[in-house]
């Protein structure tokens, strides 16, 4: 499975990288949302996203806009992994299309828990 | 009215630990209060946020060079001794920042937005600002202090 991490702190994107990594993914990395629509754009094909909120560029609820305008990105599954933790923040960004919500901070068990419910742990994890 | 002095010094602490728990060491117990007396900072690095809410505030985070640094080698997952670039420093203790303060904001009765974490040697403007609280803690036996400030803005 592939994920892409995208926030705009590279501590945080290689903290999520090295949990996804141990869970099997391939990861990529973008430093903002729009870095993150370029990637897609250029036709790299992921299963899940990681989405900062807070990034210069563009923010992460407005790549959660901008991919859930896309019906050939229907597949890809979006998870904000971010500090904003008000309830409004969380429903702002589910009603936007994002599928889980993930408070920082968080432990590697935290985002594996999560992907599970998704569906999202790499069947050699599962095995 | 002013929301900020509701953080109180209990809510600090619980917070920080929780964030360097799941973050920094992986496990409890390598941040606890300080217990040795006033703090001191031979060589300070400051990591601050501001809490864009009401009149506005700032968390602010303040330890020594060498603290920060081995900070990014745990967050990072470097090897110890291993060289820190000012670039890592900036990103790793200015996250550490970032995570402290949006916990902190969450506990307001009132939304905002928290701005881009800045990191310097220099402490940040004391224009405007109202100490709230401070609490010093330990991280693995080295002072960190985080420090709580109201900020009244201009006009």
């Amino acid at each position: 499975m592939r994920a892409l991490v995208v926030d705009d702190s590279r501590t945080m994107r290689r903290i999520v990288v090295r949990i996804l990594g141990q869970l099997g993914y391939e990861t990529s990395e973008a430093g903002n949302g729009r870095e993150a629509l370029d990637l897609l754009e250029a036709g790299e094909v992921y299963d899940l996203a990681c989405i900062d909120w807070n990034m210069p560029v563009m923010d992460g609820l407005e790549l959660v806009v901008a991919v859930r305008e896309r019906l050939d990105w229907r597949a890809l599954t979006l998870m904000m992994v971010t500090t904003e933790s008000e309830h409004g923040q969380i429903v702002r960004a589910l009603a936007a299309g994002a599928h889980e919500y993930m408070i920082k901070p968080f432990t590697p068990d935290a985002i594996r828990d999560k992907l599970e419910l998704l569906g999202l742990i790499p069947i050699e994890e599962n095995a | 009215m002013n929301s900020l002095p509701a953080l109180v010094a209990v809510q600090i602490v619980a917070i920080a630990e929780e964030v360097f728990a799941a973050m920094v060491d992986g496990e409890p117990g390598h941040l606890v209060p300080w217990a040795e007396g006033p703090v001191t900072f031979a060589d300070p690095v400051h990591a601050w946020v501001e809490m864009n809410v009401e009149l506005g505030g700032r968390v602010l985070l303040t330890t020594d060079a060498g603290t920060a640094d081995d900070l990014a080698r745990a967050l990072l997952g470097m090897d110890a001794g291993e060289p820190v670039s000012e670039a890592d420093l900036v990103d790793a203790f200015g996250e550490v920042a970032n995570v402290v303060g949006g916990n902190l904001k969450a506990l307001l009765p009132v939304q905002g937005k928290l701005t881009i974490p800045a990191v310097s040697r220099k402490s940040p403007s004391a224009a405007g600002a109202v100490p709230i609280d401070e609490v010093a803690l330990a991280w693995r036996g080295r002072p960190l202090v985080i420090s709580v400030w109201m900020i009244e803005k201009e006009g």
